[in-house]
């Protein structure tokens, strides 16, 4: 049930519209109309015109080297006080509360999702799928000591069609996380692990951007499996890692 | 001291990533080189001091908000002369009207690819509408997390962000000198 938009509605969402904000319906309304709509394409066109001449103009303010230094000297005198009042409003009902109807706001699983999804193409496309690249699982597990806190179970299942390659350092959700990589005829997988304290729970399949991503949950640690591999293998894939740590 | 030696570890691992996004945020806020070093380092040790009872999942959002905070709180001290802004003011239709059909788009085309007139009219928004951009544009923040660093509604983040727009266009074209 799509109904026309008029350019004064259109106007209030042009906005949000810039941002990739709005949900897919939505999305397609505001397009359509600018597609027939001279002046609000025009209108949008500046939008777009000024959103890069802020980017690529804006001055960008990044910390002086010294200020890092200054900080965690700083912290070494400090007295540990945590205190009740330090801590920001950042309640998640509240932001709840304030959602706005048409606005599409993301859960952190979609997040996560995007994030493990892009850093997979990344891998793929900038060539830098390991750090380490080995098949021993022996070279492969003691690499990740020393630079992530947490133990990620690492193993080789060559002979079931699967080779380790290696593993790598990788950034998701704002934390270090470790990232393997597994072939599986001519695909790759990458699996991410991700320290966490969710319970566990069993594999969960979904899809995105064209690639199949297998979740699940075990021993404090989410992992993440994506590939471009069908979604049965890449699942039986999952099952195997779970049977083995 | 192992909590302690804990909590530092998470704070070089969470929050020191950020210190680029905090400190630059800081600066278009405050519009000051020295204020703005103060006021982050404040805001990294209330991080610190905080940090046992941060649990989400994002650490960036969550040291801006305390980044946003500290700027404001400087922003209001006695004597500063800072003015809220109203957000229940919409915008007149008529202002709207006038600049979408301004007579002089080639004239604004130009003062958007001109470095210096940008930054003098980011830096001459009241600075909640300065805020707001420099988070969409700049540290690329979803409307959620603007708002959760605002803490705003995320409907007075989509009208601030289009006043603000709106509001920097006019700036452009007048300030021509």
């Amino acid at each position: 049930m799509t109904s026309e938009l008029n350019c004064n509605d259109c106007a209030d969402w042009l906005h949000p519209y810039l941002d990739n904000e709005l949900e897919t319906e939505m999305a397609a309304r505001v397009s359509m109309h600018i597609a027939k709509c001279a002046d609000c394409k025009k209108r949008f066109a500046e939008l777009q015109a000024l959103r890069d001449g802020i980017r690529q103009h804006a001055s960008y303010y990044s910390a002086p080297e010294l200020l890092q230094q200054r900080i965690m000297s700083k912290l070494k005198q400090q007295k540990p006080a945590p205190q009740q009042w330090l801590v920001p409003a950042f309640s998640a009902a509240a932001l709840a509360a304030s959602v706005m109807l048409y606005l599409a706001v993301p859960s952190s699983q979609d997040l996560l999702m995007d994030e493990v999804v892009s850093s997979h193409v990344r891998s793929l496309m900038e060539q830098h799928l390991t750090d380490v690249a080995s098949s021993d699982k022996h070279t492969v597990k003691p690499w990740f000591t020393g630079k992530i806190d947490f133990a990620p179970p690492v193993y080789d299942f060559a002979e079931q069609g699967y080779p380790l390659i290696g593993g790598r350092l990788d950034y998701i959700r704002h934390q270090n996380v470790a990232a393997l990589s597994y072939h599986r005829n001519k695909h790759i997988i990458n699996l991410f692990v991700i320290p966490n304290n969710a319970a566990d729970s069993s594999i969960h399949s979904s899809s995105r951007r064209g690639f199949n991503i297998v979740s699940w949950q075990k021993n404090n640690m989410t992992f993440e499996a994506v590939s471009d591999l069908n979604k049965q293998e890449l699942e039986a894939f999952a099952q195997m890692l779970i049977s083995q740590h | 001291m192992k909590a302690r030696n804990e909590d530092t570890k998470r704070f070089e691992l969470l929050i020191m990533p950020h210190l680029n996004a905090a400190h630059n945020l800081a600066r278009w806020l405050l519009r000051d080189a020295a204020v703005t070093q103060d006021v982050v380092q404040e805001s990294s040790l209330r991080a610190f001091a905080a940090i046992g009872q941060f649990v989400g999942d994002n650490a960036r959002a969550w040291f801006l908000t305390i980044v946003s905070n500290q700027c404001y709180t400087w922003l209001k001290q006695p004597g500063r002369h800072y003015v809220d802004i109203d957000d229940e003011a919409v915008m007149h239709e008529q202002d709207r009207l006038a600049l979408s059909h301004a007579e002089t788009p080639e004239k604004l085309a130009a003062k958007m690819q001109d470095a210096a007139a940008m930054h003098h009219a980011l830096e001459a928004l009241p600075v909640a509408f300065r805020e707001v951009i420099i988070l969409k544009e700049l540290e690329e923040l979803s409307y959620k997390e603007i708002a959760a660093v605002m803490g705003v509604p995320i409907g007075t983040v989509m009208s601030r962000l289009a006043r603000g727009r709106e509001m920097l266009k006019k700036e452009l074209l007048k300030n021509d000198q």
